[in-house]
């Protein structure tokens, strides 16, 4: 579903990001990535669906590449939600009209018809109650699990989490964790950048851990828990799983 | 001991009264056509500065320092004065033969994009204000470029620049008094124009100081209840 080929990014300044990394994701499979902050793992996220250009390599989504000039990178886009650590909720748009602008504007969905959508993807996140309300009047777990909403909205085939719960509170955590938790269920594509590591334990297929631009680790989720090989991993589980 | 014999029947005695209204009334459509001219081309220049293509951001950038930069009663004589020679000679001989009222129509470009070098920096400033997280969050869910300006970032941006809009616009009303230097009747020049029959300068004066004032204290009434109906709940703090 996603592959990502020996992909290279550097900033303008010279600064390599992501080294040669390559991954496999397939069609139903959660992958979370984990590693210290710096280590490229939201670059990386963010070159999947062309936010951010990467020199070398490839990445294709469904045998589409994401680098070729050729392809509609919006339409490419539209397939895949992303979710954002600051929830990136339009603020001067209520819960429901964030939800709905792309599924009328990309997809060309009629205004009944991309509420009813809304609706339907609002009790499944908890919170239909907040439909007319603005994001500045959620709390951040209400918020977050509004843009899960949001891209969900557009039916992607993959779902790109860009440390979803780093700006939460911790009993807000929960809340969001278990929709994702659910979504993997149902069978989304997911890549996750999260050091959530009782997520992953839970609904991660494998787990990567990603330092100074390279996957240090990349194992089965029971694997990389009970047997790292990476010292850096070992000392980064230590560290992290208090 | 004042020795002025107050007369205020000069602001409606007849045909002083006539001419006053029709000065307050050019005002009001001179700045407000000015600043149509202000806030397109401001919001297209803003836009320009703000794009990743440099080529944009030099032509945003050298508008705005040249229009800015000079002073506007220089730039109103150069539209009056100068602009016109520089037309093709058929042109310019058309312009001062049948447009008698050349001065009204220079005086609107000239206030209106000078105005726009100053919309367009409020316009930036609103712009520079949106996340680029914003942008991030629009695109990963396909909205276009287009789309996404038209209904993340601008609705975003107008509501952070809107405070220095309305000064832009007071700005621009209270600007529109240097017409008169090009002969345009308006609310100044008719004042001073009614004190050359008159010697009642001192009436007059007051009744458009009094105009402006009464104009500016609505319109600032006006913007700021758009201000409030445009208000994000939990974006923008609002004072008190």
């Amino acid at each position: 579903m996603i592959e990502i080929r020996h992909v290279s990014l550097w900033y303008g300044d010279g600064r390599k990001v992501v080294d040669d990394v390559s991954a496999q994701i397939g069609r139903g499979q959660t992958v979370v990535i984990c590693g210290p902050s710096g280590s490229g793992k939201s670059s990386l996220l963010r070159c999947i669906n062309g936010l951010e250009r990467f020199q070398e390599g490839e990445i294709l989504v469904d045998g589409i590449s994401v680098r070729d000039p050729g392809t509609d990178i919006h339409r490419l886009r539209a397939e895949i939600g992303m979710v954002f650590q600051h929830f990136e909720l339009y603020p001067h748009l209520t819960v429901l009209e964030n939800i709905t602008l792309a599924p009328r504007k990309v997809r060309k969905k009629s205004k009944g018809e991309a509420q009813d959508k809304a609706m339907e993807l609002l009790h499944r996140v908890g919170i239909p109650e907040k439909a007319l309300s603005y994001p500045g009047q959620l709390s951040g777990g209400q918020q977050q699990r509004v843009a899960i909403a949001r891209s969900l909205a557009m039916e992607p085939k993959a779902m790109l989490f860009d440390e979803p719960t780093s700006a939460l509170d911790p009993e807000m955590i929960k809340e969001v964790l278990d929709v994702m938790v659910d979504l993997a269920r149902s069978g989304m594509t997911m890549v996750v950048v999260s050091h959530e590591m009782g997520f992953a334990k839970e609904v991660a297929d494998e787990v990567i851990f990603m330092d100074g631009g390279r996957f240090l680790e990349h194992k089965r989720t029971a694997d990389f828990f009970a047997s790292p090989e990476n010292p850096r991993t070992t000392e980064f589980l230590s560290r992290i799983l208090v | 001991m004042l020795y002025y014999d107050f007369d205020w029947s000069v602001l409606w005695r007849h045909p002083y009264g006539g001419m006053f209204l029709k000065g307050i009334w050019t005002t009001v459509h001179l700045s407000l056509s000015a600043w149509m001219i202000a806030l397109l081309l401001g919001l297209l220049v803003g836009l320009f500065r703000t794009l990743p293509i440099r080529g944009a951001r030099l032509v945003g950038g050298a508008y705005v320092e040249v229009f800015r930069n000079i002073p506007l009663l220089v730039q109103l004589f150069f539209w009056y004065f100068a602009a016109p020679s520089l037309f093709p000679r058929d042109l310019e001989l058309w312009l001062y033969g049948n447009v008698n009222d050349l001065g009204y129509w220079m005086a609107i470009i000239a206030l209106g994009t000078y105005t726009a070098a100053r919309v367009a920096e409020a316009v930036r400033s609103g712009l520079l204000a949106v996340p680029l997280g914003q942008y991030r969050a629009a695109y990963s869910t396909g909205l276009s470029g287009r789309q996404t300006y038209r209904h993340v970032v601008l609705p975003y941006a107008l509501r952070v620049a809107w405070p220095l809009l309305t000064t832009e616009f007071l700005t621009c009303f209270k600007n529109s008094a240097l017409a008169m230097t090009v002969g345009v009747l308006e609310t100044t020049g008719t004042a001073g124009y009614i004190d050359s029959f008159t010697f009642h300068g001192l009436e007059t004066t007051t009744a458009a100081s009094l105009v402006y004032l009464a104009t500016s204290g609505a319109v600032i009434l006006t913007m700021n209840r758009i201000e409030k109906r445009l208000h994000i709940p939990g974006l923008i703090r609002r004072g008190a």
